[in-house]
C-alpha cells in the first residue's frame, strides 16, 4: 500500500520508548493545566496542606515532648531519709556502699545541719530555725540513679533502697513520670489516628479534584478512546495531576507547620528555659518536610489512580 | 477485508440490523446509504466495536471481532481512521495537537509527528493554520481537520459517518474528493451518507439499507 500521506516518516517507535516519552509529556501537560487554573489548584493544594499539617504538627510537637520527658527522667534522684540515730559517718559509709551498685551513679551524704540551714534559707525563716533546740531533720543521702533506668526499674530500685539498714524513708515520686509517659503514648496514638484520618481526607479532596478533572476532560477522553487510545493513555495525565497537586499540598503543609512552629516556639523555648533544659524547639526539619511532600504526592497518586479506575471506564464513546 | 456474516443487532424496542451479510474488499471505496434509522450508523458502530452484534459474525482481516475485548479494543481501533459528522475536535488545543493525537497514542517520535501532521494538513489544504485553534475555522475547514486527524497515522481503513451532513453541496463535493484521493492510494474507505445526489455521481459501490435490511449493493 502506498502512503496516503506524502512525507510520512518511519512508524511507531518501540513501546517502551514511546511509553517513557508519553509519561514525560503527560507530566508536563498536567502541570501546565494546573498552572492554567491557579486559583482552583491553589485551593486544592491548601486544603490538602492543611489536612496534612495538623498531624505533622502534632507529631513534631510530641517528638519535642518526648525528648523533654527523657531529660526530666535523667534528672531523677532519690532522697533517702535516714533514721534519727544514724550519724554522719555511718551515713557516709552507707553512701559509699550504695555507690558500688550498678544502677546507681553517685550518692552524696547530706549533713542534717546543712539540711536545716538550707531549709531555713529556702523558707526564709532563719531566726525561727535558729531558736530550735534540736534539729528535727535526720541525716540523709541524695542518690542519683544511672540514666538508662526505666520507670519500672526505678520503682524496683526504690523498693530495694527502702530495705537498706538505717533508711527510714525513700522519697521518690515515680508516679508522675509514669503518667507523663502514658500521656505521651496516648497522644502518639491519637496523632497516628488523626494522621490516618487526615491523609484519608486529603485522598478524598484530591480524588474529588481528579473527578472534576475527568468531567472537564470527558470530551477529550471520549475522542482518545474513539481513535484508539487505551485507558492507560487517558489515565496518565490524571495520575500526574494527582501527583503534582498532592506533592504541592504536602509541601504547603510543611510550610504551614513551619509557620505554626515559628509562632509557637518562643514561649515553648521559654518553658524549656524554666525547666532548666538547654535545648531549642525542633521543627519538622528538612527530612520531615520531604517526608510530608512525599506523603502528599503518594496520597495524590493513590487517589488519582482509584478515581480514574472508577470513572474512566464509565466514559465510553457513544 | 471486512465481512458481515448474517449480522443482526437488536435494541430493546427495535431491530437496528437484520441478518446483514456483506463483504467489503481491501482497497475498496463504498458508500453506505439509507434513511436515518436504516442502520448505517449501527453498522459503523459494530465495526468500531462501539457496540456488539446480537447475532452473526463480523470478521475484519479474517479475525472475528467478538474475540477482541478489554485492552485490545484500543489497539484494534488504531487500524481505523474515523471521521465524524460533528468532527469531534478538541477546542482546548491547536489544530496541530488535534491532528497529532493519533500519532501520540501510537507512539511516534516527535520529529515524525511534526512531519506527518504537516503532510496531512497539506493534503486537506490547511497547511499554515496548524497553530490556530480549530474554533476559528469554518464548518468545512473543521471537517478537513477531522479528516487530517483520521488519515495522519496512515490507517488501512477510513470510516466516515455522515461527513458532509452539515456542509453545503460545494464543500461536500470537496470532502468527497478528498476521500477518493485516499482511496486511490489504497485505503479502504467506507462512507455513510444519505446524500444520494452526491454519492450517485461518484462511481463507487452504494450499499443501501432499509429498516435494518440490505436492499442494494450487496455484491462487489
Amino acid at each position: 500500500m502506498k502512503s496516503p500521506v506524502p512525507g510520512a516518516g518511519v512508524g511507531p517507535r518501540p513501546a517502551l520508548v514511546s511509553w517513557v516519552d508519553h509519561h514525560r509529556k503527560a507530566a508536563s501537560y498536567s502541570l501546565q493545566r494546573l498552572i492554567a487554573e491557579p486559583v482552583q489548584s491553589l485551593l486544592t493544594c491548601l486544603a490538602v496542606g492543611i489536612a496534612l499539617a495538623l498531624p505533622a504538627a502534632l507529631w513534631a510537637f510530641l517528638q519535642n515532648a518526648e525528648v523533654v520527658a527523657g531529660n526530666i527522667q535523667t534528672s531523677a534522684r532519690f532522697t533517702l531519709l535516714l533514721e534519727q540515730d544514724v550519724n554522719l559517718e555511718r551515713a557516709q559509709l552507707t553512701a559509699a556502699e550504695l555507690e558500688t551498685r550498678d544502677e546507681i551513679e553517685r550518692v552524696q551524704a547530706i549533713d542534717r545541719r546543712d539540711a536545716l540551714a538550707r531549709f531555713a534559707e529556702d523558707v526564709g525563716l532563719s531566726e525561727l530555725v535558729d531558736n530550735l533546740h534540736n534539729n528535727p531533720l535526720p541525716n540523709s543521702l541524695q542518690l542519683h540513679p544511672v540514666n538508662s533506668l526505666t520507670s519500672s526499674q526505678l520503682d524496683d530500685l526504690a523498693q530495694a533502697l527502702a530495705g537498706v539498714s538505717g533508711v527510714e524513708q525513700v522519697v521518690f515520686d515515680t508516679q508522675w513520670q509514669a503518667r507523663l509517659q502514658a500521656a505521651i503514648t496516648a497522644s502518639q496514638r491519637l496523632t497516628l489516628g488523626v494522621g490516618v484520618l487526615m491523609v484519608l481526607g486529603a485522598v478524598l479532596i484530591l480524588g474529588n479534584t481528579v473527578r472534576l478533572g475527568i468531567e472537564a476532560r470527558r470530551e477529550e477522553i471520549t475522542v482518545i478512546k474513539l481513535i484508539g487510545g487505551g485507558d492507560g493513555f487517558a489515565r496518565r495525565p490524571l495520575l500526574y495531576a494527582g501527583l503534582w497537586s498532592g506533592s504541592a499540598g504536602g509541601f504547603f503543609g510543611a510550610v504551614l507547620v513551619a509557620l505554626l512552629f515559628w509562632f509557637v516556639s518562643p514561649p515553648l523555648e521559654r518553658l524549656f528555659d524554666l525547666y532548666g533544659l538547654d535545648r531549642r524547639f525542633m521543627g519538622l526539619g528538612l527530612p520531615g518536610m520531604l517526608m510530608l511532600t512525599t506523603v502528599g504526592g503518594l496520597a495524590g497518586l493513590v487517589s488519582a489512580w482509584s478515581t480514574a479506575f472508577i470513572h474512566l471506564r464509565r466514559i465510553q464513546p457513544r | 477485508m471486512i465481512n458481515f456474516e448474517r449480522v443482526s443487532k437488536r435494541f430493546e424496542h427495535h431491530d437496528a440490523l437484520r441478518d446483514v451479510s456483506l463483504e467489503i474488499e481491501a482497497g475498496e471505496m463504498v458508500f453506505l446509504t439509507g434513511h436515518s434509522g436504516a442502520g448505517k450508523s449501527t453498522m459503523l458502530r459494530l465495526l468500531m466495536l462501539l457496540d456488539r452484534a446480537s447475532s452473526g459474525r463480523l470478521l475484519v482481516n479474517g479475525n472475528d471481532v467478538a474475540t477482541i475485548r478489554g485492552g485490545r479494543i484500543a489497539k484494534y481501533r488504531q487500524d481505523f481512521g474515523i471521521v465524524f459528522q460533528d468532527h469531534q475536535l478538541l477546542f482546548d488545543r491547536s489544530i496541530f495537537d488535534n491532528v497529532a493525537l493519533p500519532l501520540e497514542i501510537a507512539g511516534f517520535h516527535p520529529r515524525d509527528i511534526g512531519r506527518r501532521v504537516r503532510a496531512a494538513l497539506d493534503k486537506v489544504g490547511l497547511l499554515g493554520r496548524e497553530s490556530a485553534n480549530p474554533v476559528v475555522l469554518s464548518g468545512g475547514e473543521q471537517q478537513r481537520v477531522g479528516i487530517a486527524r483520521a488519515v495522519v497515522a496512515r490507517p488501512k481503513i477510513l470510516v466516515a459517518d455522515e461527513p458532509t451532513g452539515n456542509l453545503d453541496p460545494g464543500l461536500s463535493a470537496e470532502i468527497m474528493a478528498l476521500f477518493e484521493a485516499f482511496h486511490r492510494v489504497g485505503v479502504t474507505v467506507i462512507v455513510a451518507s444519505h446524500d444520494l445526489a452526491l454519492i450517485s455521481r461518484l462511481r463507487h459501490r452504494i450499499i443501501t439499507l432499509k429498516e435494518g435490511r440490505l436492499i442494494g449493493g450487496v455484491g462487489s
